[in-house]
């Protein structure tokens, strides 16, 4: 399937921006389950130059300045994807979870030395042993990973409320764990330190959901969750959801948690009271619904 | 206590010094003679006596002081600028031993360079299992973003430091790497200042090793690792501040190697180049030696909970305009959980043996050194693994059986995160009391820079000392001392230093262009300050017959026009509201006495210290030492009742010396260039606006010819005697008026104020073409042509009421006028106080 994706971000401010540093990671990733085939990324007012990079994750990250006074900046991304489905695995198959902890603790080889830095504390995800005790039930002795990635995932969707007026970017994840809501960030976040508690890699996906009335999180950018499964790569999993990412996901970027993946950061000299206002489209794009 | 008492002993008279059995004794032997290379400082002080070492000591510390060689201390209301602490006997090594300690520090050095090389590049130690990779995916320190950054020539570390300890055998050993922005080579630097003129011919006699060499080195690796290759870099020193604990250290670095002292807001990024802030505009930037952690270098990609650092700065890193020293990310191997590996990379990287050990450290992240921990805690500290987190290291034969098994539950929840360290037990070392020779443990900082492909290592160093035999804990944060430390050389070397003479005095910018526009506004200031100090005690001292009993009619109306002036500017009570003249003279000696009473001289004195302070790398030693003493002058107590006037007296007189003595300073020594300028307008507004401040509030609203009271304004305005010689006759109000408020060629008149400032502001960057002049020039012609064009005769007319309307109006509009160019030149000059805030992010 393949999708055009638009994500415009504005800023509106009370009062003028002198100067301003941005760094964004808004063109979708390519070689994982999908491929990039088009996409361009325009700045209001224009900053002249747009310098893109790999990061440490491999993720495409642009980095602009803009020089000239403002009271408004907009960010808009246009995306062409091409997304294939999801392997199906039968949960079955996938070894049980202390092996992979095992492989990834041994880390002998290149992917699991890669997946052993996903186990670690980051910035947003600083798991406390309650965090374990969550996780316990859906890890008994000898489950199958996936067996124990879906369960966890159903039951953050059936036990955390959705509520986009609960937490904010800065809320911590074990607050979140506590009180049991928040959007997808913070789901993905719980989970993230749940799985790394009892030892399991898991990393933050940032991504589109494509629209749809009965998804959680499309018409805004979404998050969700990819553990380490060796054999079988990364695995993702929406626990806001509760299903396996497939042809409705888009991913963005990968990262240890949001704030190595943040779609849109700047600091700003300057701008008073900032009001932020962030719109996603994701719809087929037509041609490919007739190839299809 | 009496020792062996033949040649070579250390016991003498006020010089006895037995050292605790136990440690290893720097000075004395297990038989209690003094170590060879001791012995000719030994002697000399013995020779000239402790009365004659308490003596230099004395002027030793002043020098301290005077320098304002301070440190602050963190959560310490009054901890900011404790003068720093110095022990007046050095640390004497042997230059044999030294050659040892300069080798394996260099050759470490160069290690850790190579592994942080590798580690934000091919991290080969990782993929080949050299290194555990917890040490890089746990480690916070660890900066992803500036993984795969090439740096020139390789080099991440231009400035190492390591601290290293003496265990009771003698061996020296590494206790800690500061690998991220090493302090205490400029505080190594200004003791070795301070030793060198307390035992001068000591020093020459013993052949100790000089310290400028090395940074001469330092500043040739910084200017031929900036990028670009221009002939004459510009390089800067970032600081976080006046309120970092070391930003002594941070103004003096960069003085004495000549480098602009900036905050992060005096920096800014366009187009991924670093420039730095100036009157003149931006001036681009190719290296910054940096003394501000890693996390805080950047709020966009780095820590986005702080604003100090310079938004954009790893993007200008990354695309290879500007270099960071040391590199942004070096900070990742700044733990004790590294050093159990040196020894492997070292065979590994190097192809050599380490060559002196750590002290003994068990990462917890392995299952050996984990079990070892839990078996031998009672034995051990237990610190952080990586840096970041605030916890204080646990001694664990300290804590109960309880605590300790709460504790391995701890590190066994996360054992990556724990490294337990054997406690040494560090040699000791004499520190020199009144009462004689004490032992205290101590702990030597080195340091290394890049050097013609490997390290050169400081012929040198800080030496720290316990503050007490029970702690091994050395640190001057808790109440340590330090010692100059002196590796004796061979033979005499050639004197040399990097500082310029003192002579030449407030050096105020090497290059005028390179003055930032914060540095600007802060001398503007300075300047005010400093001439509201002088007309202040002008005023006050004006006003000190108050106290005297005997005061004849004559001076009676000058006094009530001098305290008619000190009451509109709130300094004294109005007698009539406040219930008579006692209180009058009680709020005069407050004024004068009391310096945390909000209108006095001393909380005057203080702020323009304060500003100083701001300033210390831009002004003088000699410039700084005059406020430090005018502040310490305001600060002591008040003489008993009785003695009020005759301290009042000497107080105020010694004050306008003492201020005469900092305009000299300016005047004579300071270069004319725009920081000079801006601290000249600073004078001038001041002393323009005080003066319309004492003539508005001091003649009285009816006209009169009261010669006490014009006499009076002619003392304040310090022009009696250019009254005197230039009319030769009686107080005459027209007279006085025009010599204060018209008079060109009077330097204490307002119209010559108003002349310079005119001059002044023609010179500034913008002061804008004929045809289209800024603001403050505008200001400036208005205020300067009506003094000139003021019509005196005119102005000393009587209207209906018998009042000087006219007069009166016109220093009514001069006072309002000169307060609006005073914020013109502010918003013009110095509007970089703009705060930058993180956007949301979504």
């Amino acid at each position: 399937m393949t999708y055009r994706a638009t994500h415009i971000t504005t800023y509106t401010y009370s009062e003028p921006v002198s100067i301003c540093h941005n760094e964004v990671h808004l063109r979708p990733r390519s070689g994982y389950r999908q491929t990039l085939i088009d996409s361009s990324i325009t700045v209001l007012p224009d900053p002249g130059h747009l310098f893109s990079r790999t990061d440490y994750f491999g993720n495409e990250t642009t980095f602009f300045s803009i020089h000239e006074p403002h009271s408004r900046l907009i960010i808009s991304a246009d995306s062409l994807v091409e997304v294939r489905p999801a392997t199906v695995l039968d949960p079955e198959a996938t070894p049980a979870w202390e092996d992979v902890r095992a492989e990834v603790r041994a880390h002998r080889g290149g992917a699991a030395l890669e997946a052993f830095q996903f186990v670690f504390p980051s910035q947003y995800v600083k798991a406390g042993p309650e965090f374990a005790t969550f996780a316990g039930p859906s890890f008994p002795a000898g489950r199958p990973i996936l067996g124990g990635l879906l369960d966890l995932s159903h039951r953050i969707y059936t036990q955390f409320r959705y509520d986009p007026r609960a937490t904010t970017v800065a809320t911590p994840v074990d607050e979140v764990l506590h009180a049991r809501h928040g959007v997808c960030q913070d789901f993905a976040h719980v989970m993230i330190g749940a799985l790394r508690s009892i030892g399991l890699p898991a990393r933050y996906v940032s991504g589109y959901l494509r629209s749809n009335p009965n998804l959680v999180g499309a018409e805004e950018s979404h998050a969700w969750v990819s553990a380490y499964c060796p054999g079988h790569g990364w695995l993702d999993i929406d626990p806001t959801n509760d299903l396996l990412p497939s042809e409705a996901h888009i991913t963005l970027a990968w990262g240890r948690d949001y704030g190595d993946v943040t779609p849109v950061r700047g600091v700003a000299l300057g701008g008073g009271e900032q009001l932020i206002s962030v719109r996603v489209r994701v719809a087929p794009e037509k041609a490919s619904v007739a190839t299809d | 206590m009496q020792g062996p008492n033949e040649k070579g002993s250390c016991v003498a008279q006020g010089w006895d010094y037995s050292p605790n059995a136990g440690y290893y004794d720097e000075l004395a032997t297990a038989q209690g003679t003094t170590r060879l290379h001791w012995r000719a400082l030994m002697e000399a002080l013995k020779a000239s006596g402790p009365e004659d070492l308490a003596s230099r000591w004395k002027e030793a510390q002043r020098l301290i002081r005077d320098n304002g060689v301070t440190y602050n201390v963190y959560g310490d209301p009054h901890g900011t600028d404790r003068p720093w602490p110095l022990d007046p006997v050095p640390m004497v090594i042997d230059p044999q031993e030294w050659a040892g300690i300069e080798t394996a520090v260099a050759q470490r050095a160069s290690l850790l360079n190579s592994i942080l090389c590798d580690l934000y590049g091919p991290q080969r130690l990782l993929t080949e299992g050299l290194l555990p990779p917890e040490l890089v995916y746990a480690n916070p320190g660890f900066l992803r973003s500036c993984h795969g950054i090439r740096v020139p020539g390789d080099i991440r570390l231009h400035l190492y430091a390591a601290d290293l300890a003496r265990s009771p055998d003698g061996q020296w050993w590494v206790l800690s790497d500061r690998t991220q922005s090493p302090s205490g080579a400029g505080y190594a630097l200004e003791n070795r200042l301070v030793s060198t003129r307390t035992l001068p011919d000591l020093f020459r006699k013993t052949y100790v090793r000089r310290l400028a060499n090395f940074f001469l080195s330092y500043r040739e690796t910084l200017m031929s690792l900036a990028p670009g290759h221009r002939e004459n870099p510009r390089i800067v020193l970032l600081t976080p501040g006046p309120y970092n604990e070391t930003y002594f250290e941070h103004a003096f670095l960069a003085r004495y190697l000549g480098y602009t002292l900036v905050e992060g807001g005096d920096l800014t990024v366009r187009d991924r180049r670093v420039y730095l802030k100036t009157l003149g505009g931006l001036l681009p930037v190719d290296m910054i030696l940096r003394r501000q952690d890693d996390g805080f270098c950047d709020p966009l990609e780095l820590r986005g909970d702080s604003m100090l650092g310079v938004p954009g700065l790893v993007e200008a890193v990354r695309a290879g305009t500007v270099a960071v020293a040391n590199a942004l990310g070096s900070g990742a191997i700044e733990t004790a959980a590294l050093s159990p590996f040196l020894p492997g990379l070292s065979r590994q990287i190097l192809g050599e043996e380490l060559k002196m050990p750590s002290v003994a450290n068990w990462w917890c992240g392995q299952e050996k050194p984990l079990e070892y921990v839990k078996q031998n805690l009672a034995r051990l500290v237990v610190k952080q693994a990586f840096p970041g987190t605030a916890q204080e290291p646990i001694f664990g034969g300290r804590i109960s059986a309880a605590e300790r098994d709460e504790l391995i539950a701890r590190i066994r929840a996360t054992p990556y995160q724990f490294v337990a360290q054997e406690q040494v037990a560090l040699s000791t070392v004499p520190v020199w009391t009144e009462e004689g020779l004490h032992s205290r443990h101590m702990v030597m900082r080195v340091y290394a820079v890049p050097s013609g492909g490997g390290y050169k290592v400081m012929p040198g160093g800080l030496t720290r000392v316990s503050s007490s035999l029970d702690t091994m804990v050395v640190s001057v944060q808790r109440g340590g001392g330090s010692k100059d430390t002196w590796v004796l050389g061979r033979g005499q070397e050639k004197e040399f230093s990097l500082l310029k003479p003192s002579s030449q005095t407030l050096e105020v910018s090497r290059a005028t262009f390179d003055l930032p526009s914060r540095v600007a506004d802060n001398l503007f200031w300075l300047g005010r300050y400093m001439e509201r100090v002088d007309s202040t005690v002008r005023l006050a001292r004006s006003a000190l017959p108050l106290l005297s009993q005997e005061t004849d009619a004559g001076s009676a109306t000058g006094l009530q026009a001098a305290v008619g002036i000190l009451t509109a500017l709130h300094f004294v009570r109005d007698a009539a509201e406040a219930g008579g003249p006692a209180v009058v003279n009680a709020d005069l000696v407050s004024m004068i006495f009391d310096s945390d009473r909000r209108y006095s001289i001393g909380r005057i004195v203080h702020e323009a210290r304060r500003l100083a302070w701001l300033l210390r790398d831009r002004i003088s030693p000699d410039a700084w030492r005059i406020l430090n003493r005018l502040d310490n002058d305001f600060c002591t107590r008040r003489p008993a009742e009785p003695f009020h006037l005759l301290g009042a007296t000497n107080l105020l007189d010694q004050s306008i010396i003492t201020l005469a003595a900092f305009s000299g300073l300016v005047m004579d020594g300071m270069t004319r260039g725009q920081g000079w300028r801006f601290l000249d307008i600073g004078r001038r507004i001041e002393r323009a606006s005080q003066l319309l401040d004492v003539l508005r509030h001091g003649l009285g609203n009816q006209v009169n010819d009261e010669s006490g009271r014009l006499a009076k304004l002619l003392e304040i305005a310090d022009s009696s005697i250019t009254y005197r010689s230039r009319y030769l006759t009686t107080m005459q109000s027209d007279l006085v008026i025009d010599l204060l408020l018209c008079d060109e060629a009077n330097p204490r008149s307002v119209a010559f104020q108003f002349a310079r400032l005119s001059e002044h502001i023609a010179q500034l960057p913008d002061s804008g073409s004929l045809s289209r002049r800024s603001a403050e020039s505008r200001l400036i012609l208005s205020l300067l042509s009506s003094v000139q064009l003021a019509d005196m005769d005119k102005l000393m007319e009587a209207d209906g009421r018998g009042e000087w309307a006219g007069l009166l109006s016109l220093m009514d509009r001069l006072a309002a006028d000169i307060r609006e160019l005073s914020s013109v030149l502010s918003s013009s000059y110095f509007s970089h106080a703009i705060p930058s805030q993180q956007l949301r992010h979504f």
